[in-house]
């Protein structure tokens, strides 16, 4: 007998199961020997992937809104107290010693004894000084 | 509308639903593939415990990548490349980490009284039979003897020709039947349910 005749005997199913080969199988499939196998299987793999699953809902149930509501609560009062403290700053300004750590900044270093001027006032004396000027556009 | 509800069956359509945390979607992809994921873990790992654990996180790794999947309607074939790998690194930790000789039978968790010899006894035949076949000609035996899935579904699922996958089903059943004899295997098998 050769093979191909050998194998169209075998006694097969619609789906062209060998069934012989599938009862030789049957032992690797757990359910033979454990019925509830595949129902366990089922639960233990829903219960480890319910995390994921809620994830997976709890980011479709986010609007735009509810993202921007989310950034609003952190940033709107943030934004309004640095807006305050600049405000202050601005009006009253800022005097040294009310600083925290009592530092000085470099403008304050570069005008510290300078009289305050104007530009044109400036100017004026910088024309009055027009010698001191000519010396120095020449160098 | 949830799929829990609408029960369709389309692997599109499931993880399309599961991708947005349908349970229920996700439960019948579950339910649609586990033995299927499950024989291929086993045509690898050549373990029930190993197949076992190879397949159930399979399905969780598999949810967690669901974006990754670019075909939804051909989930079966890219869940079973996920259940290969994760069974061929089950293999390569299981061999590193295994320094001691423990015989083959002793990784059967449950003790084995007098039927339960007998049916580790025909398993540690089954087992020889089955390693002397190809890897890719054990999963096609067992998809398709075991499991029930046509040529052609095994064919688009594993991403072979169907001549390829006839191929391969012919000489794994020759070689089956040579090693184990089919009338005493059949006999074993049924005396194990």
């Amino acid at each position: 007998m050769n093979r191909s005749s050998r194998d169209s005997e075998q006694p097969s199913d619609e789906s062209g199961r060998d069934m012989r080969i599938a009862a030789a199988l049957a032992p690797v499939d757990p359910a033979t020997t454990d019925r509830d196998y595949w129902r366990r299987f089922q639960n233990r793999v829903m219960r480890a992937a319910a995390p994921e699953l809620a994830r997976r809902r709890m980011l479709l149930d986010l609007t735009v809104g509810d993202v921007l509501a989310g950034w609003a609560r952190a940033l709107v009062p943030t934004a309004v107290l640095a807006a305050a403290i600049a405000a202050l700053a601005l009006i009253e300004g800022w005097p040294v010693h009310l600083r925290p750590d009592g530092s000085v900044t470099l403008e304050e270093v570069l005008v510290a004894g300078m009289e305050s001027e104007t530009i044109p006032e400036a100017l004026n004396r910088a024309a009055a000084e027009a010698s001191v000027l000519l010396a120095a556009a020449r160098f | 509308m949830s799929l829990s509800r609408s029960r369709t069956t389309d692997d599109g359509d499931l993880v399309r639903s599961a991708r947005r945390g349908d349970e229920g979607a996700f439960g019948l992809l579950v339910q649609k593939y586990r033995r299927a994921a499950y024989a291929v873990a086993y045509s690898v790992t050549g373990s029930r415990e190993d197949a076992e654990d190879a397949a159930q996180e399979s399905f969780l790794v598999a949810l967690e990548r669901l974006e990754e999947c670019r075909s939804p309607e051909r989930f079966a074939g890219w869940l079973m490349t996920i259940v290969r790998n994760r069974s061929k690194n089950l293999v390569r930790r299981e061999s590193l980490r295994e320094t001691d000789p423990v015989p083959m039978s002793a990784s059967t968790r449950t003790p084995t009284p007098d039927r339960e010899a007998e049916r580790s006894e025909l398993q540690a035949v089954l087992r020889e039979a089955l390693n002397g076949l190809s890897e890719v000609q054990r999963e096609i035996v067992l998809l398709h003897d075991l499991e029930g899935w046509k040529h052609r579904e095994i064919a688009d699922r594993l991403g072979l020709p169907s001549g390829t996958v006839r191929s391969h089903l012919h000489f794994a059943r020759r070689a089956l039947r040579d090693v184990l004899g089919a009338r005493e295997i059949v006999e074993d098998g049924r005396r194990s349910l």
